[in-house]
């Protein structure tokens, strides 16, 4: 069977059992700003704004009135820019909000003796200047120029301030949100734990305790199923060498476990693709996937990295840029298997990561481990009739032609025990060759 | 791939309704503010025994390199005036009067990228406080080549010896390698300041004639040693000095009192305990916070700590190979460097940049980037200001090797882990329990070359 790979992430992940179909994740009580990306809908040439989305702003959180939304998505005018051309300068009054549809943007401060400093790459969803929401004030506090062909889609000040003028409810969420008074928190958004430090004589010590999320995370199994069958008169009699029901078996398994792997990555409830915290998510500087971009990546992981999962073809894509710099990184050697690896961290290949229409994919960073508040691979402690862990097979009987059934069931699911356990570097492009 | 979808009335029990039936399985609570604490655990922790450790050093006549301080309003930068008795020449210098004085006289000049502040062979004349900036500063080698001597930053001077002496030429070439602020006093008005006030002449005079002692290259008193002598040769005697007030350190503190209700503390301890668990997320507070101490405590802490010759500053700007082969060149067996993830990505970027790969190394059987052996290790502690410029710190632990050491006390009544009590102090009117949860730490350097930092280490470029 060709459809057979390597399975690196079921292999590597470590899996914990889960008593009765239910995983759940507490976390510490966090009042991070979901500041998540803005989604554009497309057709030809303009671009628009899917009103919704407009409340992952920082300052709309929460908000859900789609009609003030949609009013405000209306007003974007959309704009184009060429590599190079500046979109934002710093020192210039804030007067517009900016989304970026589509493209690649620097985001370019002043470093500490004024020469330019690269703080940050945003790229298709980001946004910037969406203060400007509070109120007329302030200064760019960095420039902005664009790396690739950028759509910008932009709404001045004046439109922005007739719009809430008109929407009171927007202008109260607006104003409660600005105003709310900030809970002490650590820089991870979390409800901060009062200590008191360095301190002589008899001060007084804070009390403190420590919060957790009231609705936390539930992660049910998952499952994937299917219904094998088989003749008696094949299964009776045409068993030397091969046992045929084992035989059928035994591939069935190997799909499912494919499709398994499959959901990990890409189901849109626990997949780790759709999981990953947008913090965690970084774009390529340039295109492909240089080394510079798998530090880059390093460092948004950097607590005890465990693997590298990335497509066959952006390895060779890594590898490319790798040789164009003189650079030979050297294998590691994993259960007996040599992988390639970027600083001592083993890059494993995976097919199942999308690879899009354009040639893009992405490469993830992990951190395993439930002991390392990483990531963990979920299954059933003991099924009915288990064939392999969290694998079962159940006879379903014999029908009046004469057909065995089957029913192969996998359970499984993942979960991230805490963000900064998984990191994304995308817009990886394959195909970008140096000769 | 086939996704089935169910549009047919249901027959059995849905997942959603059984759940109400089962258990589930439950996370211990997460936390995302844990780090690794490389420094908590890569220093070797020396026990003491009653609150207060002395290093005991040899005696040391320092001879004064140390930096000055600047304070700006708007464009004009002013020398703070106690700060330039840290000029060799004027250490131990308190006459304030003559130090504003001297301090009024700074005239600021700003240098452009690329432009020479002072030129090889030119008279010196003036002395030059370089106030924000890098200074690269080149003399001529041996065959006539261009020989650097050192990168000079915010707070360094040029020209020292102009307070002192006669004439005098410069003996090297410094050139702005950024836009640079100097506060320059010339030697007219250095002459007319000493002819005014005796108490600068004394002092002047007296810091010229230097201290009477023999001294070793480290300022140290030195132990007279003979050697590769003949014959019936007068040996010389010697004794070692020690310093007469050594430096002593005070075990620091961070403490918190955790409260837990009894009910929540009787009730609700099923699959896990509560106050164990709230215990544990705060001792992980408390050590993180211990770690930000032990680097940025302005007693203690690792970057206020370093001595002034074990600065280095980066040469370009991002921190490249190079930077730490200079960092290395200070002291011997350095085991660690430390450094903010976001700066051990630029160091990456500069061995990319140059086609080099440097091995990894296992640490606690983990790999982690390494440059010559000396493994990189990520602290998120370490500050990056707002204009993207951090530090790497590099160190050698031990107690036997006279290098870092960590300080914890030996014993502490009701002990949870070795430095941390964990004392339960009482259930108040309301029904709370409260726990006081203490740590105790500090941090000593023996010698001064057992700690090095780079300095002005860009990120993003």
């Amino acid at each position: 069977m060709q459809g057979i790979s390597s399975r690196w992430l079921l292999r590597l992940l470590p899996w914990v059992t889960v008593n009765a179909g239910t995983y759940r994740v507490n976390r510490r009580v966090s009042y991070s700003v979901g500041s998540g990306r803005v989604s554009f809908s497309t057709a030809s040439d303009t671009i628009s704004v899917v009103p919704p989305t407009l409340s992952e702003l920082p300052l709309l959180r929460g908000f859900e009135d789609v009609d003030a939304l949609s009013a405000l998505a209306g007003r974007f005018q959309q704009r184009d820019y060429g590599p190079g051309d500046v979109i934002a300068q710093a020192g210039e009054s804030v007067n517009e909000l900016l989304l970026i549809g589509h493209g690649k943007v620097n985001k370019i401060g002043s470093g500490k003796y004024g020469h330019e400093t690269v703080l940050e790459t945003l790229a298709d969803g980001d946004f910037a200047g969406d203060e400007l929401l509070a109120g007329p004030d302030g200064q760019w506090q960095f420039t902005l120029r664009a790396v690739t062909q950028v759509t910008v889609l932009a709404v001045a000040q004046p439109e922005i301030a007739g719009l809430t003028d008109q929407a009171d409810a927007l202008r109260e969420h607006i104003a409660g949100i600005a105003s709310s008074a900030q809970a002490a928190q650590n820089q991870h958004g979390e409800a901060a734990i009062e200590v008191a430090s360095g301190h002589e004589g008899e001060a007084d010590l804070p009390g403190t305790f420590v919060d957790y999320e009231l609705s936390p995370r539930e992660f049910e199994l998952s499952v994937a199923q299917t219904v094998l069958r088989v003749h008696s008169r094949v299964a009776d009699l045409y068993n030397e060498p091969h046992n045929q029901i084992e035989e059928q078996l035994r591939l069935t398994v190997e799909a499912l476990r494919e499709r398994q792997e499959h959901e990990l990555l890409n189901n849109k409830e626990f997949g780790l693709l759709h999981n990953a915290d947008v913090k965690q998510r970084i774009h390529t500087r340039t295109g492909p996937p240089a080394p510079d971009d798998l530090d880059e990546l390093l460092s948004t992981v950097w607590k005890e990295p465990t693997f590298f999962l990335a497509h066959p073809k952006a390895i060779a894509a890594f590898s490319r840029e790798a040789n164009h710099l003189g650079i030979y990184p050297q294998g590691v050697e994993v259960n007996g298997n040599r992988v390639p690896s970027w600083r001592g961290v083993p890059i494993f290949p995976s097919n199942k990561i999308p690879i899009s229409a354009a040639g893009t994919t992405s490469i993830l960073l992990v951190r395993a481990g439930e002991q390392n508040r990483g990531v963990i691979g979920l299954q059933p402690t003991k099924l009915p009739d288990e064939y392999q862990p969290g694998l079962s097979v159940r006879f379903m009987g014999i029908n009046e032609k004469a057909i065995i059934s089957y029913l192969v069931s996998a359970y499984y699911s993942a979960a991230i025990l805490v963000p900064d356990a998984l990191g994304i570097l995308e817009n990886v492009e394959l195909g970008r060759h140096h000769d | 791939m086939v996704v089935l979808v169910v549009t047919e009335p249901q027959l059995s029990l849905a997942t959603g309704a059984a759940r109400n039936l089962a258990t589930t399985t439950k996370s211990a609570p997460q936390m995302q503010g844990i780090s690794s604490r490389w420094l908590l655990s890569s220093l070797p922790w020396v026990e003491v025994g009653a609150g207060t450790y002395r290093v005991n050093r040899r005696v040391q006549y320092p001879v004064g390199t140390g930096q000055v301080s600047f304070s700006s309003e708007g464009d004009a930068v002013r020398v703070v005036p106690p700060t330039l008795a840290e000029l060799p020449l004027l250490r131990g210098f308190g006459d304030a009067d003559a130090l504003s004085g001297l301090a009024g006289r700074f005239q600021q000049r700003t240098v452009s990228a690329g432009d020479t502040v002072v030129r090889d062979g030119e008279p010196a004349d003036a002395l030059y406080l370089i106030a924000h900036g890098k200074v690269r500063a080149v003399a001529t080698g041996k065959y006539g080549h261009d020989r650097v001597l050192g990168v000079l930053s915010d707070g360094d001077h040029v020209g020292d010896q102009v307070l002192g002496e006669g004439d005098g030429s410069w003996e090297f070439t410094a050139t702005a390698v950024t836009q640079v602020i100097v506060l320059v006093l010339s030697r007219q008005d250095i002459a007319e300041l000493v002819d005014r006030s005796p108490a600068l002449r004394e002092q002047i005079d007296g810091a010229r004639g230097g201290p009477a002692q023999a001294l070793n290259k480290h300022g140290e008193a030195a132990i007279e040693v003979a050697s590769g002598h003949d014959g019936e040769f007068g040996l010389p005697s010697t004794f070692v000095d020690y310093e007469l007030s050594p430096r002593e350190y005070e075990l620091s503190i961070a403490q918190t009192v955790l409260r837990v209700h009894t009910r929540v503390a009787d009730l609700y301890n099923e699959p896990h305990d509560q106050v164990e668990e709230q215990l544990r997320l705060t001792l992980e507070a408390l050590r993180e916070r211990q770690e930000y101490e032990l680097v940025n405590n302005k007693q203690f802490g690792l970057l206020h700590n370093v001595d002034l010759k074990q600065r280095v500053h980066t040469r370009t700007g991002p921190p490249t190979p190079d930077d730490l082969d200079e960092l290395l060149s200070r002291r011997r067996k350095t085991r660690f460097f430390f450094a903010h993830p976001k700066a051990i990505a630029a160091f990456g970027r500069e061995c990319n940049k140059r086609g080099i790969n440097p091995d990894p190394v296992e640490v606690n059987g983990r790999a982690t980037t390494a440059w010559r052996g000396v493994p990189l290790l990520p602290c998120d502690k370490i500050p990056v200001t707002d204009s993207g410029s951090t530090s790497i710190i590099a160190l050698r632990p031990g107690l036997e090797s006279q290098g870092v050491i960590g300080l914890r006390p030996a014993k502490v009544p009701d002990e949870f882990q070795p430095g941390t009590s964990v004392r339960f102090t009482g259930i108040n009117e309301k029904a709370i329990i409260s726990y006081l949860v203490t740590t105790y730490y500090s941090a000593a350097v023996l010698v001064p070359d057992a700690l090095g930092v780079l300095e002005n280490v860009e990120l993003g470029r």
